[in-house]
Order: C-alpha cells, then sequence, then structure tokens
C-alpha cells in the first residue's frame, strides 16, 4: 500500500495512536539521559560523534580492503564466510545451510537484515521452524507483523494486545493488564523461549560491528537472549550487511559510547558480546561451526555516490526517535524494512526510486533526526537529494510539475508577481470574510481539511509600502 | 548602513503587518532601511520540490537584487537559512555567480539575530499585556541557531511575560509543501503543539516563521480555540496595530 494511504489509516487507528503517544516522550527523555551521562564522562557529543562519523567513513573510503581483511582474520579462527548479493541470495545460503545440517528449529536473535531477506519466511517454506527471542520480535512474530521500529520492534503493541498474542499463543485465558505487569509478561515468553534455546539447532543473528582487526561480531543486546541463540545452537549464523565493519577494537569502542546512548539511553547495554570463531577445545559453550553471511543488497552501489553517508548509519534508531512524521504514524506506514527518516532515505535506495515516491518527501525538514544522529548522517539533506533525483527523471506527478513551474514563472518576474498577489490577496481575504479565516478553501483543499488559513489583509505588503512611499 | 527588508512572500501576502513590524524596527536601529522593490520568493519551494533549476533561477535573482546592500535581514529562519546556506549551494559549479552568491549569503541575517548581534535594537515600542509563549521554528533554531534572540528581544517588552511550554523545539507539522502534501499528518503533528501551547494558558503564541504560525493558528481557531493569539515576535516588539 501506498505511503499516503496508509498513512491515512495509521492516522484513524486510536489504538495505535495512543500506544506511540505514550512511546515518544520515553524514547526522547532516554536519549537525552544518554546525552547527559555522555556528559558526565567528559565526552563532548559533537566531537564524539565527528570521531564516530569519521569511522565509519574511513571503512566506507576503502570498504573492499576492510572486508578483506575481516574475511582473513574471521577465517582464521575457523569461521567461514559467505556473500550475499541480495535477500533472496541471504535466505538460500540460510535455507541451504540448515537442510545440510539437518536443522528443524532455528532461534533468531534480533536482526533487520533478515527483515530485509524476508529470512522468516523462506525457512518456515522450507519446514524449518525460526523462533524469534528478543520480546518485542517474539511479540510481533506472534501477531504476524514486521516490526515497527529497529530497536523497539513492538512499540505500536498496547499492553492489552500483547497479553491476548500471548493468551492465544500460549493457551491460557486473556488478563487485563497494566504496564506493571510487563515484567509478568517477560517471564512468561522466557518460559516459552527456554525451551527453543535448548532446541535450536542453528542461531541465527546480526551484528551491530564487524570488527576486521579479530574477524569478531560484535552484539549488543539487553534481554540476554542474543547470548543464548549465539552460544548454545551448534551453528550460528550471523547475517549482516557489508558496511558493518569497524577496523579496530578501539574503533568499535568509541562507537561504543554513542549508540546505546543514542538508542536505550543506555551507557552501555546490558550485554556486550564480541563473538568470535567457533568453540575451541576446552569451551564450556560455543557454536561448532560459525557461519557469517555479508550482504550487499543494494549497499556496494551507494558507494562513493550522493548517498554514501546513508552507509554510515549504526542503527540506533534516534532518528526516528525524534521524529514527528514517524510518531504520528507509526513504522508499519513506511512499507518496508526501516521506518522513519533512515527508512525514508533507504528504502528507494534499497527498492527503486519508483518504489517509494512518497517516503523522500515524508519529512517536514525540521532536522530533528539529523541534530541526534551519531554518525552525523545529514538525513533531510539525503531525502532533499532523492527529490532531485525524481525531478531529474520526471517521477513527480505532472499536475504538481505544473503548478510549480507556473509559480516559477511569475515569481521570477516582479511585475507579474505583483500583480498575482494583489488579487490573491483581495481574493483571500474576501473569502475569509469577518472571521479573517478561510474555512473551506477549494484551490487547496488540503489546507483547510484539518486547519483554517488565516487571512487579515486585503493588500499585500509591496502594495501598502508603495501607497506608503507616494504619501 | 544600508540595509535590505528581505519581507518574505508569506508576510508579503498573508500578513504585512509582520512587514510593517520588521521594517519599523530596522529603521529604530538608525539604518538606512530599504525594501527591494522587485523581491518576490526566495525559491525555497522549487529547492524543497528538488526542482534545482528553478531554485537555481530565482537564487540567481535574488542575489542580483539584494547585492547592493550591506546587510540583508529576513523575518523568518526558514528564508533566512535558505539565502545563507542554500544560495552558495545552489550557485558554487557557476563561475559567473559562486562568489556573488557567498558574499550575499555572509550579508542576510535572520530579524532577531541582527537585532541582538549586529545592529542592537536601541528600544522595544511594543508593549503587551499578558504572558506569552515561543515557539522555536526548525531552521531558525537548528541550521541558524536561533533560540536565545527572540526571548532576549521579547524579555524587554513592557508587561510581557514569557511562559515556556514543553518541546517548545519540536516542530510543528508545517513544513512547507509537506503541509498540503500530507495534510493529515502534518494536521497531527500541529495537534501535539496546540496542546502544548493551551496547557501554558499563555495569551499569544509567538514564533518568527509565518509559516509555522499560519499551521498553528490555522489548526488553534479549527479546535475552536480563538482567544489565543498568534503573533510573529517583530509583532509584538513593534506594538502598534499589529499586536
Amino acid at each position: 500500500m501506498y505511503f499516503k494511504a496508509s498513512a491515512g489509516l495509521k492516522l484513524n487507528n486510536p489504538v495505535l495512536q495512543a500506544a506511540l503517544k505514550k512511546a515518544q516522550p520515553l524514547f526522547t527523555a532516554k536519549r537525552r539521559k544518554g546525552m547527559a551521562s555522555l556528559a558526565a564522562d567528559g565526552l563532548d557529543f559533537e566531537t564524539t560523534r565527528a570521531a564516530a562519523a569519521a569511522i565509519r567513513q574511513r571503512v566506507l573510503d576503502d570498504l573492499e580492503h576492510w572486508l578483506k581483511t575481516f574475511e582473513q582474520k574471521a577465517l582464521a579462527t575457523g569461521a567461514e564466510v559467505l556473500w550475499a548479493r541480495d535477500g533472496a541470495e541471504v535466505s538460500r545460503l540460510v535455507v541451504e545451510l540448515a537442510q545440510r545440517h539437518g536443522v528443524r528449529t532455528v532461534t533468531k536473535s534480533k536482526s533487520m537484515l533478515s527483515e530485509e531477506a524476508g529470512l522468516n519466511a523462506a525457512l518456515s517454506a522450507a519446514g524449518i521452524r525460526p523462533v524469534e527471542t528478543d520480546l518485542g520480535e517474539y511479540i510481533v512474530q506472534l501477531a504476524k507483523e514486521p516490526p515497527s521500529h529497529i530497536i523497539a520492534p513492538a512499540v505500536h503493541k498496547t499492553i492489552g494486545e500483547v497479553d491476548s498474542l500471548f493468551a492465544e499463543a500460549h493457551g491460557r485465558p486473556p488478563q487485563s493488564r497494566t504496564s506493571a505487569d510487563i515484567p509478568l509478561l517477560a517471564k512468561e515468553a522466557r518460559q516459552v523461549l527456554r525451551a527453543q534455546f535448548l532446541a535450536a539447532d542453528m542461531g541465527i543473528s546480526g551484528a551491530n560491528f564487524l570488527i576486521a582487526e579479530t574477524g569478531s561480531a560484535a552484539l549488543m543486546t539487553n534481554e540476554g537472549n542474543g547470548r543464548m541463540v549465539t552460544t548454545l545452537p551448534r551453528i550460528h549464523v550471523v547475517v549482516t550487511g557489508i558496511e558493518k565493519i569497524v577496523p579496530t577494537l578501539a574503533d568499535f569502542a568509541t562507537l561504543m559510547r554513542l549508540l546505546p546512548r543514542s538508542a536505550t539511553g543506555q551507557d552501555i547495554s546490558n550485554y556486550v558480546s564480541l563473538l568470535t570463531g567457533v568453540r575451541r577445545e576446552g569451551d564450556d559453550e560455543g557454536p561448532e561451526k560459525t557461519v557469517f553471511i555479508l550482504v550487499d543488497n543494494g549497499r556496494a552501489n551507494l558507494l562513493g555516490g550522493p548517498f554514501e553517508a546513508m552507509l554510515r548509519c549504526i542503527r540506533c534508531g534516534a532518528c526516528m526517535n525524534h521524529c514527528p512524521v514517524y510518531f504520528a504514524l507509526g513504522g508499519h506506514a513506511y512499507g518496508w524494512v526501516y521506518p522513519g527518516p533512515m527508512g525514508s532515505v533507504l528504502t528507494p535506495l534499497f527498492s527503486g526510486i519508483e518504489q517509494a515516491l512518497d517516503l523522500p518527501h515524508a519529512s517536514t525538514g525540521c532536522n530533528q533526526c539529523g541534530s541526534v544522529c551519531p554518525v552525523g548522517i545529514p538525513l533531510p539533506d539525503l531525502m532533499h537529494g532523492l527529490r532531485e533525483v525524481q525531478n531529474a527523471r520526471g517521477l513527480l506527478a505532472p499536475g504538481e510539475r505544473r503548478a510549480l513551474a507556473l509559480w516559477g514563472w511569475i515569481a521570477a518576474r516582479p511585475r507579474w508577481y505583483r500583480w498575482m498577489t494583489r488579487l490573491a490577496a483581495r481574493y483571500l481575504s474576501w473569502l475569509a470574510g469577518d472571521a479573517q479565516r478561510i474555512e473551506v478553501f477549494g484551490l487547496l483543499p488540503e489546507w483547510t481539511a484539518g486547519r483554517d488559513l488565516p487571512m487579515r489583509s486585503r493588500k499585500t505588503f509591496q502594495e501598502q509600502y508603495a501607497a506608503r512611499k507616494r504619501d | 548602513m544600508r540595509i535590505a527588508l528581505y519581507v518574505t512572500c508569506l508576510i508579503d501576502l498573508m500578513r504585512p503587518s509582520a512587514g510593517f513590524a520588521a521594517l519599523r524596527l530596522l529603521e529604530l536601529t538608525g539604518a538606512d532601511v530599504h525594501v527591494p522593490e522587485g523581491q518576490t520568493c526566495c525559491g525555497q519551494p522549487a529547492w524543497s520540490a528538488g526542482n534545482r533549476p528553478l531554485a537555481i533561477n530565482l537564487a540567481k535573482k535574488a542575489v542580483a537584487e539584494l547585492e547592493a546592500y550591506d546587510a540583508v535581514v529576513i523575518p523568518s529562519g526558514s528564508c533566512a537559512d535558505h539565502l545563507r546556506h542554500r544560495y552558495p549551494e545552489l550557485l558554487k559549479d557557476d563561475h559567473a555567480w559562486s562568489a556573488r552568491a557567498a558574499s550575499v549569503a555572509a550579508r542576510c541575517h535572520e530579524l532577531s539575530d541582527f537585532l541582538v548581534n549586529v545592529l542592537p535594537l536601541p528600544e522595544v515600542p511594543g508593549t503587551f499585556d499578558g504572558s506569552v509563549t515561543y515557539h522555536d521554528s526548525c531552521k531558525g533554531l537548528r541550521q541558524l541557531g536561533i533560540k536565545t534572540q527572540p526571548r532576549a528581544l521579547l524579555a524587554r517588552v513592557q508587561g510581557l511575560s514569557l511562559r515556556e511550554m514543553p518541546d517548545c523545539e519540536a516542530c510543528c507539522g508545517f513544513g512547507g509543501a509537506f503541509s498540503v502534501r500530507f495534510d493529515a499528518i502534518s494536521t497531527r503533528i500541529v495537534d501535539d503543539k496546540c496542546d502544548t501551547i493551551l496547557a501554558t494558558g499563555a495569551d499569544a503564541i509567538v514564533g518568527g516563521d509565518l509559516g509555522c504560525l499560519l499551521n498553528i493558528e490555522g489548526r488553534l481557531r479549527r479546535r475552536g480555540d480563538t482567544e489565543t493569539r498568534v503573533l510573529h515576535f517583530a509583532e509584538v516588539l513593534a506594538g502598534g496595530s499589529g499586536s
């Protein structure tokens, strides 16, 4: 469904609106707390983000080198490294791997890339059961929905909805719940998931970063499920984008100062895992087989181009957490894996500019996203760049193009412009009448659908000023 | 100092009183103030729509009209940002224009910033019997650092008390063409803004960008609020018919 139509449904869903209204101040308060703790550590946000952006940019400047370095190191630790051109290839590789090793149940830690690939559907189609173990992902999996936020997948759900889903899935009667019951519901999910963790033959996770110098995947989670997914099953598959590389552990440490603080306000996430290689002799735990699947899916195309900065993204979610449009609609309205400002840039770039014509315009240009981005991605500029591409390719609606061209023609001709605005002022103030506001404006009905148009003067400034000068 | 007042298309058409208020304030600084006659629109709507050729065309027109002045003052953070930051970017590859655009851009100032940091306003003629709350418009705030300037000026208005609202820096949902392209989303966002404004109990909501003010006023009125006044800070500072 197109963004605008979908947005209409979201705006008229009172349950969703209630969930979003509740979540927004919590998200922004968390980041404020994170920034306060950054300052308390004696770190300046602008300086730290410049350093973080520089690390990410250094990788993008020579991505092939860093990928090769990572591959060599990972192979040396006993891991395997596979490459996937797109989501379909990811699914094919994972399913083949699972079938080759007789895997029947897969536990999954949060991975947005597996959403890009439609991996759960592919596994299910092959008779392999994927079990999401992040609490939010578990909830949306039960609801048969995609995540609506990259770090809070079920933020669109109310506690009542979660209870109904659990009641049905866990075979118990529904109960009336308040937010005080969240720990109870988490415990309930944990008990159900415990058996899955022990039964799974394969764990699939994403990676927050890939460390080139050690060949490790860095994973940050809050629930501990990531640890179980990556250490209990015999096979661990890491599915992640090729841009997730950072050169060194020291670079990782720099990014760690900003990622959890930007995302959840934590100084550090509850669990930070550096997953390297396979279980060695004498190790108590760990997979016998570790496979990295490094995915392009449109990323390499962006290197060296006007949208390259988007590849710096470290998936913290701060842009959507500070986006008025995101919090008016929730993530599902965006139509693909990534919502909010980062999604409005990534979706057209990854799925095709023609496929998401609305998204680059779905921004007030407020730059609340750009100002909080921990790696300094100029998100409004990138959305703007996509609008220019749309224009250059003639993708704007013909009516809109004509109206803009006509306006531009007049605006370039001051005499015409003065006469047109004089007429407009008279017409508008006549429409507005004594109340000095227009309630229904036929020429621009969208404005007056939800607002009046205030209009207090019959004459333009220029007209009045010229008269004043004459006097 | 020869100053050009760049009125902006929205003020010219929709709220001339804000333009005359700006003019009065600038004249109080003792500067030689002019209103260049040929001015129309800075071209931001074209830029925002992604129509670069049209945005360039209107940028050149404005640069030619404004380059004779020592300073250009704009009673809008959004338009000031466009002249200051976008003109040099739009014209950077055009040898005949790049230096001219950069030179004009460096002389462009948002009104409150100009009256605080460039040519201080010697006296504040306006009086206001009541409380106001201030909405920080996005472009002024985040691209130009307009935050303390309008507040410092409003603090000098006799009788006025400022009641800050939480989230005064949150977007009102206007966003130019966004407000009609996605009118329902825009309305949903401005509703939040109206809620926070009304919660302050202030007599007026004051801001520095007419787009935001039309959006906020339009929604307040549609919700049935006819009491809360919606004013450009220039109108409050200048007094007279505007405020």
